[in-house]
């Protein structure tokens, strides 16, 4: 079965298309990515699996029930960290998590999920005072609450330090180890990078892709790239090294050469690159999933432009 | 069992609120001030037998029928469009319960504060009162503690649900504060109004019967109504008469003739205040995108 199912999923606000038939399947035990620039729609998306909104087509279905017509259902096996959310000032952390546990009716210990999240020592103090980070680990410690099968972070990296950020990373490993469903929103694919098993990519309300880290890499073309100090360097040479085999694209960036590789051999393309304009230092970057993010999202916007 | 996880928690959180404790205060001396007026000069409140318990109840009912609106919008005003505002209703129902629930729990939770903070001002109000008079009239007190209870829990829904309507806190206060400028302090004068209008720009030299009626369906008049129905005996000599309430206008013996003629059509009104709002507040709440 699988724990997430949109299928055709719609939401319109008045004439903006917040979401536009989303079809998508987040399989049982995975850590899914679900990747998209500001705006692109994932929030809505996850508030119609809350329950928050409700659709103006399509369906979402989580744990096999109906979002909309089992809810209640739904999040009692289901813990979340929403966006855009804001504690009860007045009350503790503790009792924050108590009222977690009252509420899903186990009787986890909230000072062991406070101390897991690692506030416990900020436990009694009101949560109106707590930083952002604090207030995000005490979110996410209501989420552990009751061994959910299914986490539904929303940007759950939000106002962490780096420290935070693998913390929070570490957490997800740990619960999906347990057979949790993990399924987090992100505008900054390194998170999802380090993470996920698979991933989509929506933009403007549509999805752009579906497919796991490797996949995404392998299909758009982008391995890894050569940038190289060259002792002569016009158009003539970029012409004549765009010829040679091996060289996928090359341009003139800030007076060096930047060069992808194509095939396997990045000594090839170096070696042709020597003979053509004389090599006198280089260095090698692995094309970062960001750009690849980026090139989704920006070609897709330049279509719809 | 959710709503009454969230009702405690809400209370929890909300009877910490400053505001609600700074017109508790208010009340408290206003009701000490004035409790000692009326024992020490009973005839200018309308007791010209003398100070009795009963004579005090009816007196306090001015007072409750001021009190009690206001409270109600400063603890309930925000409770459930505050939340959606700052975001907090994500957390909550993100947790296993329904939107119904936690409008059961706002309106039980919010309730109970203004109840206890009610009760706060009665006990010492009315305690003060009794001392002085040495005399107490329990059954009429229970009646009266009842009803000025359920008063409360009135206006708590009627407050939670119009901010069960809107996700602004400032529409929110907007819609608490006209309802109350409109059913409490202008509602004697808009059926008047409508009169004045229908009669050519002119007052009749009666006034026809169905504006009694009007007058008689705000909610602090249904509260003093029911009080009457409920205890005839002490309204009569109390000169209690309704229609008069509004806010916190001084039950006066002064315009005795009785234009009220059921005063149990009060205790249905009041009924009704309590159903019609949260049935309102309920279906806006359970339709909207959050």
């Amino acid at each position: 079965m699988a724990a997430i199912e949109l299928t055709g999923l719609t939401k319109r606000f008045g004439d903006v298309v917040a979401v536009d038939g989303l079809d998508l399947t987040v399989e049982e035990g995975e850590i899914f990515g679900f990747l998209g620039p500001n705006g692109a729609g994932k929030s809505t998306t996850i508030d119609i699996l809350l329950d928050f909104i409700r659709p103006t087509d399509g369906t979402a279905t989580v744990l096999g029930h109906d979002a909309q017509a089992a809810g209640q259902t739904v999040r009692s096996r289901t813990g979340v960290l929403p966006d855009g959310y804001h504690v009860y000032d007045r009350l503790t952390g503790r009792q924050h998590v108590e009222f977690a546990v009252k509420m899903k009716g186990v009787d986890d210990d909230p000072a062991a999920l406070l101390e897991r999240v690692r506030i416990a020592d900020a436990a009694d103090r009101k949560a109106g005072g707590y930083s952002k980070g604090m207030r995000q680990r005490l979110v996410l410690a209501m989420a552990l609450v009751g061994d959910p099968d299914l986490l539904i972070l929303d940007e759950p990296s939000t106002g962490l330090d780096p420290n935070g950020a693998r913390e929070m990373r570490e957490i997800i490993r740990e619960e999906n180890d347990r057979g949790t469903t993990v399924f987090f929103s992100s505008h900054v694919m390194e998170q999802v990078e380090a993470v996920c098993d698979r991933v989509a990519i929506i933009n403007r309300g549509r999805l752009v892709a579906v497919d796991t880290i490797d996949g995404l890499r392998d299909s758009t073309e982008i391995g890894e790239t050569l940038t190289v100090y060259v002792s002569e360097l016009d158009e003539g040479v970029l012409e004549r090294v765009r010829e040679r085999d091996g060289v996928g694209d090359a341009s003139i960036d800030d007076g060096r050469l930047r060069v992808t590789v194509d095939g396997d051999s990045k000594f090839a393309v170096l070696h042709a690159i020597d003979q053509e304009a004389g090599v006198q230092d280089f260095s090698v970057s692995e094309s970062s999933l960001e750009e690849l993010f980026v090139r989704y999202t920006s070609a897709d916007q330049e279509v719809e432009a | 069992m959710t709503w009454l996880i969230v009702a405690t928690k809400d209370f929890r959180d909300a009877v910490q609120s400053r505001a609600l404790w700074a017109l508790v205060s208010v009340f408290v001396v206003l009701s000490i001030v004035s409790t000692y007026a009326y024992v020490e000069v009973p005839e200018m409140f309308g007791s010209p037998e003398g100070a009795t318990f009963g004579g005090l109840l009816f007196f306090t009912v001015g007072l409750v029928g001021l009190f009690v609106p206001l409270a109600a919008i400063v603890v309930c005003y925000k409770s459930l469009a505050g939340e959606r505002e700052l975001g907090s209703i994500k957390l909550l129902l993100s947790l296993p319960t329904t939107r119904g629930r936690v409008f059961a729990g706002k309106v039980v939770g919010r309730a109970g504060v203004l109840a206890f903070g009610l009760s706060v001002g009665l006990v010492v109000g009315l305690g003060f009162g009794a001392v002085l008079l040495g005399e107490i009239d329990a059954v009429a007190l229970v009646v009266f503690v009842l009803v000025t209870l359920s008063f409360a829990a009135v206006y708590a829904a009627v407050v939670v649900s119009i901010s069960a309507t809107t996700g602004s806190t400032s529409r929110a206060t907007t819609l608490a504060l006209g309802f109350f400028v409109v059913f409490e302090l202008l509602w004697d004068v808009v059926p008047m109004g409508l009169v004045y209008i229908a009669n050519g720009f002119s007052f009749p030299s009666t006034l026809p019967d169905w504006t009694f009626t009007v007058t008689q369906l705000s909610p602090s008049s249904a509260y003093l109504s029911s009080i009457v129905a409920l205890l005839p005996d002490l309204a009569e000599t109390a000169g209690a008469e309704p229609a008069q309430t509004g806010a916190g206008a001084e039950v006066t013996a002064a315009e005795t003739a009785p234009f009220y003629t059921s005063p149990e059509i009060g205790i249905v009104i009041f009924a009704l205040w309590l159903l019609v709002p949260l049935a309102v507040g309920y279906a806006r709440f359970v339709a909207a995108d959050l």
